[in-house]
């Protein structure tokens, strides 16, 4: 990862760039300390974290020569050298931007109107940006594969490619599925899948979507599904294993609710991308994260029950807290699931009261990968770290946490199996999701999910990393740190022990 | 590994011996070329057989099969003529030699015979400008080409041939 | 093929011998000075020694830049601890260039013995020669070079005794114009597509295998044993200051006596032409040269008038001496038909990289394609300079560059035809390339 990587003690060089003097760390190119000063040359192949191939020629610049003799390069393979003046928008480079624009068009079809990449589409932008003019071509388009599927989960559309091969690099370099390659010559190039290699199996897949800078390559999900410019992305963390990556969850604006179609469309996830953080997990997210809305749009638990028989919230809540104060022996599972903010809560509201045991709530799925070289971490809760800074781990040996005489047991969250409970205890539980057990709880609480509240998750690292809320909550379900404080009776000292 | 590649390893491993040690990928050009040769082209276990003896990606080698125009992904007829047709040959009648070829084997450039015996490409310069105008059949170079020794050499072929 | 004309004048390094089918062996070689430079370089020279004669000698690169072999060797830092290698560029694709297949064909040890003694003076233990891959005698008498190298102790371990060691990889390449470029070739050493890539780094510096690399022509390594064995100052008095030595040419095209001559640097342009290769073809009138590959800028009959063959004039007069593959082309040839089938190369070539080159090839073939079948537009040649333009000094390699510079020269030259070609809808002249089509008849017998 190049941008990390550099010397500890850094030469400063003194360059310019169109008349501003800047500094550059030696060894360092042009694009790269353009960025580093505020600078963004237009770039297509380059990416601070992957090789440098200097395919696309956009970011041509040009030096200034005590000579006068004109000489450009591009610039993200050119160092930049003490005393450089570099020329990002000189009459020369604005020709030969245009011309590349030219070049970059001239076999893609144009077809932004039906293009799922449209309104975030580099190829578009700099087509505004830098050249602005139709094709001066006047010959039939090549032609190539439309629709070719790289994976179960990506389409390739060939026409549209500009073979910057940046999803190539990353799966070389990042991935290391080395899952793609370019194929054939000129302008009969194609990105293609290796015949042996299932794109499948590379679980970070789909950051090649958002790494290519045109409409070649889409999400076979998302295909069709929504036009970017109605979304809206909310800051979120990854629930799926203890890394937490920082993401980005995508619906509909606001604005642009929908009244007369499904307004469960108002509050479905569109996708998921990651959110840079150099801290956690750099640009990329692996394909687990993708996958939320297929985890978090599981069907809901939105009715407060007493033993199965719908209740309002208010009458659930006063039977748990009254079931709570007249507990001899009450025990707490926690969630690994739960914010800081819910943990802090539930801490302040039991304290050392409720002897509480922190389970896992989810389990690797079958087939899912453990631990990989990139991302990916064996635990598959977010905020087990903070769970077991207050509360020891439910013992492998259940009842050693949950002795016979135990009669009362509030169960958070989900991944705990009603069986383990003692015969004879009043059971609690709290879960955002609709499950079986649910309704054979003496009372049971639905909560609300990840997507609904705010909060923060504590990484394997000890990272902190806030989630925003994208939707309200509906009415009947409570937030976790509501419900704690109301649940925060005045139990007995000593009455747990 | 039971096929080809499996038979040519001891050769590959003697090629070995004069490259610096540790880049093995570079055998895969040379490799392919002589699965080719024995097989005619380059067959789907070639490449997986290939890809397992030389330890590098399998798109390395989808790549090179595909870059470089001599290989074969396909079977051709069992003479490949190869005529050149680029400037020097072109001014020396190339063109006209494909025609002619074309209707003597009643293919066009791109084309195998049906009794496949003969295919027929066009191919850019091969250095032979001197000698124009001339073609490659299967390794070997014919030049100075005219029609009788263009139809001598078809007669003799299609002799060889059955 | 054999040694076309010996009557030429001027000193001669390689066609100075007669050419028969024993005359590229060994033991024949050996007559011929063989190997004498190579003892003399481990015997009597250090490696740096080698590198500084080289240099002196002022010899540039035959491969089509002119590069200074020495220069380039010098980049090399001996004892910094890194492999070091010497690939030899025999990957002649050049159209119209076919010397280095004589050399290879009719001396081959000639530029194994300088692979041998370059890669001594950069202290390489590994060496390459890459071959272009539709080579088939070169192939096999360099081949045959080096395993005779081999069993004389002049490759392989401690080679004349010495404590110097080398192993030659003879490598062929399988089709493709691009990987004659250094980068490419590297790339294609390594087994890979031959994608070119940029600079910096350098080749000298990041070459194969990530490690400093020299890539030399088959006859500027040819050149090497020369030098050593005749002295820089003797090497220098051949030719001219500025081009010292001789130049291979391969001459085709429209001529009267195609072939390979070895021409001393300065040598009369039109002397060569009309004198030594007899002028055109059925006594037709020259109308104008490619000199040194389709890659350089055309020069017409007037052009080259006094102009003498070395590098410095051929500049001067507008264009390159390059590779050395001269195309010459008569009067009344249609210069559209010929830039569609220059451009048919690159178009057919283009590796597919980068942008101007990926896009502009295909275009431009496009373009004349067009023209050719009646369809051409008055934008047409504007559009084919702004094409031609937008790849010069933009691309990775100059496999764009020079399809726009042989296409800009053309028109530049002859933008009457093209006009006339596109308000016309038909040739100026009568469409053919040819002088003497030997398939004429033929054709309209394959019509009836």
């Amino acid at each position: 990862m190049s941008d990390a990587v550099m010397p500890v003690a850094t030469k400063m060089l003194d360059f310019a760039i169109d008349g501003v003097a800047m500094q550059a760390e030696d060894g360092q190119t042009v694009i790269q300390a353009a960025r580093a000063n505020g600078v963004d040359i237009p770039h297509f192949c380059w990416h601070p974290q992957l090789s440098v191939p200097g395919n696309c020629r956009i970011c041509m610049v040009e030096i200034e020569q005590e000579s006068g003799d004109p000489w450009f390069d591009i610039a993200c393979n050119m160092p930049v050298t003490a005393g450089m003046r570099v020329l990002t928008n000189s009459e020369m480079i604005k020709t030969l931007r245009k011309d590349t624009m030219q070049f970059i068009t001239l076999n893609h079809p144009v077809d932004c109107g039906i293009c799922n990449k449209s309104g975030e589409c580099m190829l578009q932008d700099y087509h505004y940006e830098l050249n602005g003019a139709a094709s001066l071509s006047r010959d039939p388009k090549t032609h190539a594969t439309k629709f070719f599927p790289l994976s179960d989960r990506i389409m390739l559309d060939n026409e549209r490619c500009i073979m910057c091969t940046l999803c190539v690099r990353f799966t070389n370099e990042v991935s290391g599925s080395k899952a793609l390659g370019a194929v054939n010559r000129g302008d009969h190039a194609l990105i293609r899948p290796a015949e042996d290699a299932d794109f499948n199996l590379d679980v970070y897949s789909d950051n090649v979507i958002d790494l290519c800078p045109v409409g070649a390559l889409l999400s076979t999900e998302l295909l069709d599904h929504a036009r970017v410019w109605y979304l809206d992305a909310t800051k979120s963390v990854c629930p799926g294993c203890e890394r937490g990556c920082s993401i980005d969850v995508w619906h509909r604006k606001h604005e642009w609710k929908l009244n007369a179609l499904d307004p469960r469309l108002n509050t479905r996830i569109d996708r998921v991308t990651p959110h840079e953080n150099p801290e956690v997990n750099g640009l990329w997210v692996c394909n687990k994260a993708r996958d939320l809305a297929h985890l978090f749009e599981r069907p809901r638990a939105e009715q407060a029950m007493q033993r199965g028989v719908a209740v309002e919230l208010a009458v659930a809540t006063t039977t748990a807290a009254q079931l709570i104060s007249a507990a001899r022996r009450p025990v707490a599972i926690v969630s690994s699931w739960g914010s800081n903010e819910e943990l802090s809560a539930f801490h302040t509201a039991f304290g050392a009261k409720v002897p509480a045991f922190v389970k896992a709530d989810h389990l690797p799925l079958p087939g899912e990968v453990i631990e990989d070289h990139l991302l990916i971490k064996p635990d598959k809760n977010p905020n087990r770290k903070a769970a077991l800074a207050l509360y020891p781990a439910l013992p492998e040996r259940v009842s050693d946490a949950l002795p016979a005489d135990t009669d009362v047991v509030l169960v958070w969250g989900e991944g705990f199996d009603s069986a383990l409970i003692p015969l004879g205890a009043k059971v609690i539980r709290l879960n955002s999701y609709a499950h079986a057990d649910n309704a054979g709880a003496d009372v049971f609480i639905p909560v609300s999910a990840q997507t609904e509240r705010s909060g923060h998750y504590t990484n394997f690292a000890g990272v902190v990393s806030a989630f925003e809320a994208c939707f309200p909550v509906k009415p009947g379900i409570v937030h976790g740190e509501a419900l704690f404080a109301a649940l925060a009776i005045d139990v007995p000292a000593g009455l747990g022990a | 590994m039971t096929g080809l590649v499996q038979r040519l390893i001891p050769e590959f491993e003697v090629w070995k011996r004069r490259y610096p040690a540790g880049f093995d990928g570079s055998l895969s050009i040379p490799a392919l070329r002589r699965i080719q040769e024995e097989r005619g082209y380059i067959a789907d276990e070639d490449i997986a057989d290939l890809t397992a003896y030389l330890g590098v990606p399998r798109t390395q080698i989808d790549e090179v099969v595909a870059f470089y125009t001599q290989f074969t992904r396909v079977p051709l007829g069992k003479h490949h003529i190869q005529v050149c047709h680029n400037v020097s040959c072109s001014m020396r009648g190339a063109e006209g030699l494909v025609k002619h070829l074309s209707a003597r084997l009643g293919i066009k450039p791109g084309e195998t015979t049906t009794d496949r015996q003969f295919t027929l490409t066009t191919v850019e310069c091969l250095a032979s400008c001197g000698t124009a105008p001339m073609m490659m059949v299967g390794d070997a170079f014919f030049e100075n080409l005219t029609p009788s020794s263009v139809d001598a050499l078809l007669t003799e072929l299609k002799g060889s041939a059955s | 093929m054999s040694a076309v004309a010996t009557e030429l004048s001027g000193t001669k390094f390689f066609m100075n011998f007669p050419v028969t089918d024993t005359s590229h062996t060994l033991a024949e070689y050996r007559t011929r000075f063989g190997y004498q430079a190579l003892e003399k370089a481990l015997r009597e020279m250090s490696p740096t020694d080698v590198t500084k004669e080289v240099a002196a000698a002022g010899l540039l690169g035959h491969g089509g830049a002119a590069f200074p072999a020495g220069r380039k060797w010098g980049v090399v830092k001996l004892g910094d601890g890194e492999p070091h290698y010497v690939c030899m560029n025999a990957d002649e694709g050049e159209p119209g260039t076919f010397k280095d297949r004589w050399l290879m064909e009719c001396v081959p040890h000639m530029a194994l013995e300088g692979l041998i003694i370059g890669s001594y003076a950069l202290q390489g233990r590994h060496a390459f020669i890459y071959i272009r891959g539709e080579f088939d005698l070169a192939y096999r008498r360099m081949a045959e070079a080096i395993e005779e190298a081999y069993a004389a102790g002049l490759l392989g371990e401690n080679i004349l005794g010495t404590s110097y060691s080398l192993d030659v990889v003879l490598y062929r390449g399988a089709g493709s114009y691009v990987c004659g470029e250094a980068s490419a070739m590297l790339a294609s050493l390594e087994g890979k597509k031959g994608w070119p890539r940029n600079r910096p780094p350098r080749l000298t510096v990041k070459g194969l295998y990530q490690k400093p690399t020299v890539v030399n022509n088959v006859e500027t390594l040819a050149n090497v044993p020369v030098i050593l064995r005749l002295g820089a100052a003797e090497f220098k008095k051949v030719g001219t200051p500025k081009s010292p030595g001789t130049q291979m040419i391969s001459i085709s095209g429209h001529i009267a006596r195609p072939g390979v001559y070895e021409v001393e640097y300065g040598y009369l342009w039109t002397k060569f032409i009309y004198e030594d290769c007899g002028g055109m073809q059925n006594g037709k009138a020259l109308k104008c040269i490619i000199p040194g590959g389709v890659s350089t800028k055309i020069l017409n009959a007037s052009e080259i008038e006094g102009v003498t063959l070395d590098h410095n004039s051929a500049v001067a007069a507008g264009s390159q001496l390059g590779s050395g593959g001269m195309m010459a082309v008569a009067e009344g040839t249609c210069m559209v038909r010929l830039a569609q089938v220059i451009q048919r190369f690159y178009h057919h070539e283009s590796c597919g990289q980068c942008t101007p080159c990926r896009e502009g090839m295909g275009w431009m073939e496009r373009i004349l394609n067009r023209i050719v079948a009646g369809g051409g537009r008055p934008e047409d040649i504007d559009r084919l300079y702004q094409i031609s333009q937008a790849n010069d000094g933009t691309t990775i390699c100059s496999l764009g560059d020079s399809a726009g510079y042989a296409c800009s020269a053309i028109l530049d030259h002859y933008r009457e035809e093209f006009a006339y070609y596109i308000t016309n809808g038909r040739s100026m002249y009568d469409g053919n390339l040819t002088v003497d089509d030997p398939f004429a008849s033929a054709l309209v017998e394959a019509m009836v």
